[in-house]
C-alpha cells in the first residue's frame, strides 16, 4: 500500500505533462495497448477518448492505424533500439485524408516491474512537404515557362504563409526574404522589421545565436539539406526555446542565387515531457531503492530486536520451570498457580518472538533451508498425533487421507513440520466441539500436495485479504479463548515459498469452514 | 566424590540457573564469567567437565577450547558448549575440537543435568 502512492502520483504527473502539451502525444504499453493521449491527439485524428484508452494502437478510429511502416516501427525497430527519431510515416486516414508524419518513439522502462512504456510523439509535417514541393514544383515551372521573378515569388510566398508552421526564406547574404504567418507568431516578431533584414538582427537582434550562425554560415555551404539542427535559445521576448530547424538550399531558377528555407519546429513542450517522464523515473528509481533498503533495516532491527528479547525471556522461563517443579522446596496452591501464569504466558512469548524472527528472516532473505529426504508418510502421522490430544478433548473427529504413492521430498524437516502443525491446530482451534477435521496428501507431478480442512468457523470473504496480513485473527467467541500467535498462517506460507511451493486458503464464507492447501516440491528446486 | 564442573557464561542469570540446576544434581560448581579466568580455575582445579557460552567477553568459546586443549592440565576435559542456533557461528569450529558437544540454548532446565552428565567420562 505505501509502495503504490509515489508511482501513482508521477503516473499523475506523467499524465498531466502529457495533456498540456499541444503536440499529439501517446503513451503505449508493451503490448502496444494505448495507455495515455494527449488531448491535441484526439484533436488532430479525430478520435474519441473512450474508443482509445486500452485499445491496440492499430484498432483506434476503426482500424485506420494499422499501418504498415508503423507495424514496422514498433515490432521491428523499437525492439532494438530504444530510441528512434524522425521515422516518416505517410497514410491515408479515411477521416482527415492523406498525412505525412514524423514520429519520435522513445521505449522508457517502469521503475516497479520489468515493462516498458513506448512515447510516441506524432509530428504532422504533411503542410512542411507541401511548401517543399510545392517550391520544388514552381522552380520546375518556372525553368519550363519562364514565368517572371516576381510572380513565382507570388506563388512561393503564398505556399508560405499557408502553413501553420514557422518557416523563414532567406537570400544568400541570410537576409530576409519571406516569413510564414506563424513566425510572426509565434517568435513575437513585426512584419515591418523583419523582412529585407539580416537574419541575426530579427527581434532586436535576439536571433543572433552562434548555433544557429554555424548551421548557415559552416554546415550550410557544404550540405544543401540539413534536418534536426537542435538550437536552444533564451529569447527575451518568449523565454528559452527548444528549436529543431530543418534547413534546406534551394537554387533560384532565373540566377545564380541560392534561397534557404529554414522550418523551425519548437520542440521545447516535448522536450519537457521527455525531461519530466525522465526526471519522474529518477525519482521513482529513487524511492524504490529506498523502499527495498528501509524494508531491509526493518527486518534486520527486527531479528536483532527478537535476540535481544529472548535472552532475559530465556531466565523468565527457566527460573519460572525451577519454581514451578518445586526444586528447591514446596509452593503454595496460590504460588504454584502464579508461577505456572509466569510460565505460560512466557513460553507464548518466546514463540511469539521465534515466529517475528523468522518472518524477519525470510522477508530479509536470511532463512536458510537444511534440506533432507523427509518420509512424508510417516512425517505427516507423527504430526497428526501430537495434535491428537487437542482434538479428543475438545471432542472433535479427526480424518487422514494420506495416498499410498506419496513420496518423500526433499526439505527442511523441521519447517515443514511447523507448518503442518500450524495449519492442524489453527484448524482445532477454530472448529467448535462436535466439528470435523481432516488432513488429505497426494502425489501430483513434481509436488505433493496438502488440504488441511475443518468444519469450523471459516473466514468472511471481507477478511480473506487480510488473512495473510499478520496478526490477523477472526474475532468469534473460539478466537477469543484460544491460544495463539496470529502469526502461524502467515509464517507457514512464507515457508512454503521458501520451499518452492502454494499455499492458498479457501471458505465458502463464515461457519462454511476453511481448507488450506499447499505444495511442495519433490525435488526442492533451491540450493541448499 | 562430586564431580566437579565449571559454567562459563557473562549472563549472570544464565549462570546463576545453570549452577543451581547442576548442585541439586549433586554436582560441584565452580563459575566464570569470561573465558580467561575460566581458563585459570581449570588450570587449578582438577574439573570432570566445562560448560561454555559460544560467545564470551574476552573471546569466542572455540578459542578458548583451543588453549584448553594445548594446556597438559586441561587438554582432556570435556567441554561442552550452550548455543541458540542450530547453525550457530564457529560451529564448525568447534566440531574440529576432541571431546566437545552442544547443548541448545534455552536449556531444559528438567533435562539439563542428565544432558550435562552424559559427557562425563
Amino acid at each position: 500500500m505505501v509502495r503504490k502512492r509515489p508511482a501513482e502520483k508521477s503516473q499523475e504527473y506523467s499524465e498531466s505533462i502529457i495533456n498540456t502539451v499541444r503536440e499529439p502525444l501517446i503513451a503505449l504499453d508493451q503490448d502496444l495497448r494505448v495507455v495515455s493521449v494527449s488531448r491535441s491527439f484526439y484533436d488532430v485524428f479525430k478520435v474519441k477518448p473512450e474508443e482509445t484508452v486500452g485499445q491496440l494502437i492499430y484498432d483506434l478510429g476503426n482500424k485506420q492505424w494499422d499501418i504498415p511502416k508503423l507495424r514496422e516501427l514498433l515490432e521491428t525497430i523499437l525492439p532494438q533500439k530504444t530510441t528512434f527519431d524522425n521515422y516518416e510515416v505517410e497514410h491515408n486516414f479515411s477521416t482527415i485524408g492523406k498525412r505525412i508524419m514524423l514520429l519520435n518513439a522513445r521505449q522508457i522502462q517502469r521503475v516497479l516491474g520489468k515493462e516498458r512504456i513506448i512515447l510516441l510523439a506524432i509530428e504532422d509535417i504533411t503542410e512542411r512537404r507541401e511548401i517543399e514541393n510545392g517550391l520544388e514544383k514552381a522552380r520546375k515551372e518556372l525553368a519550363a515557362t519562364k514565368i517572371s521573378e516576381d510572380a513565382a515569388r507570388e506563388y512561393a510566398e503564398s505556399i508560405i504563409n499557408t502553413v501553420r508552421e514557422p518557416l523563414i526564406a532567406l537570400d544568400q547574404d541570410l537576409r530576409v526574404v519571406s516569413v510564414s504567418r506563424s513566425f510572426y507568431d509565434v517568435f513575437k516578431v513585426k512584419p515591418e522589421e523583419t523582412v529585407g533584414q539580416l537574419i541575426y538582427d530579427l527581434g532586436n537582434k535576439q536571433w543572433d545565436i552562434p548555433k544557429l550562425r554555424e548551421l548557415l554560415e559552416t554546415i550550410l555551404p557544404q550540405k544543401t539539406t540539413f534536418d534536426n539542427y537542435e538550437v536552444e535559445h533564451d529569447f527575451s521576448t518568449i523565454g528559452r526555446r527548444i528549436m529543431l530547424l530543418d534547413a534546406r538550399q534551394i537554387q533560384r531558377v532565373w540566377g545564380k542565387e541560392r534561397i534557404i528555407l529554414l522550418a523551425i519546429e519548437d520542440i521545447t513542450e516535448r522536450r519537457e515531457i521527455e525531461n519530466g517522464l525522465k526526471k519522474a523515473h529518477e525519482e521513482l528509481t529513487e524511492l524504490a531503492t529506498e523502499l527495498k533498503r528501509t524494508s531491509q533495516v526493518k527486518s534486520e532491527f527486527l531479528a536483532n530486536m527478537s535476540h535481544e528479547l529472548r535472552t532475559p525471556l530465556n531466565s523468565i522461563n527457566g527460573f519460572s520451570e525451577v519454581l514451578y517443579d518445586e526444586t528447591f522446596g514446596p509452593l503454595n496452591e496460590k504460588q504454584k498457580k502464579y508461577v505456572n501464569n509466569v510460565l505460560t504466558s512466557g513460553k507464548h512469548l518466546l514463540l511469539l518472538i521465534n515466529q517475528i524472527l523468522d518472518m524477519a528472516k525470510v522477508e530479509a532473505g536470511k532463512m536458510r533451508l537444511a534440506l533432507s529426504s523427509l518420509l512424508m508418510k510417516s512425517l505427516l502421522a507423527d504430526i497428526s498425533m501430537l495434535v491428537a490430544d487437542m482434538v479428543s478433548k475438545k471432542k472433535i473427529e479427526m480424518s487422514l487421507a494420506i495416498a499410498e504413492d506419496l513420496p518423500s521430498i526433499e526439505a527442511d524437516e523441521l519447517k515443514v513440520k511447523e507448518i503442518i502443525y500450524n495449519l492442524l491446530s489453527n484448524a482445532v482451534k477454530f472448529t467448535p466441539e462436535g466439528g470435523k477435521i481432516g488432513m488429505r496428501a497426494k502425489k501430483t507431478d513434481s509436488e505433493i500436495e496438502i488440504v488441511v480442512w475443518d468444519t469450523g468457523i471459516g473466514i468472511a470473504s471481507e477478511n480473506m485479504g487480510r488473512i495473510f496480513e499478520g496478526f490477523f485473527r477472526v474475532d468469534t467467541p473460539y478466537s477469543r479463548v484460544t491460544e495463539g500467535t496470529g502469526l502461524g498462517l502467515p509464517l507457514s506460507k512464507k515457508l512454503v515459498e521458501l520451499h518452492g511451493g502454494k499455499l492458498s486458503v479457501e471458505s465458502e464464507g463464515l461457519n462454511k469452514g476453511t481448507s488450506v492447501r499447499f505444495t511442495l516440491p519433490i525435488i526442492s528446486t533451491k540450493v541448499a | 566424590m562430586k564431580k566437579k564442573v565449571l559454567v562459563v557464561d557473562d549472563n549472570p542469570n544464565n549462570l546463576l540457573l545453570e549452577k543451581d540446576l547442576l548442585e541439586v544434581a549433586g554436582f560441584e560448581v565452580f563459575e566464570a564469567e569470561d573465558a580467561a579466568s575460566g581458563i585459570d580455575i581449570a588450570r587449578k582445579e582438577k574439573l570432570d567437565i566445562i560448560i561454555m557460552d559460544v560467545r564470551l567477553p574476552d573471546m569466542r568459546g572455540y578459542e578458548a577450547a583451543k588453549i584448553l586443549r594445548q594446556d597438559q592440565a586441561t587438554h582432556d576435559i570435556p567441554i561442552i558448549f550452550v548455543t541458540a542456533s542450530v547453525m550457530g557461528e564457529g560451529k564448525e569450529e568447534i566440531r574440529a575440537i576432541t571431546n566437545t558437544g552442544f547443548i541448545d540454548k534455552p536449556i531444559d532446565t528438567r533435562t539439563f543435568a542428565k544432558e550435562v552428565s552424559q559427557y562425563l567420562k
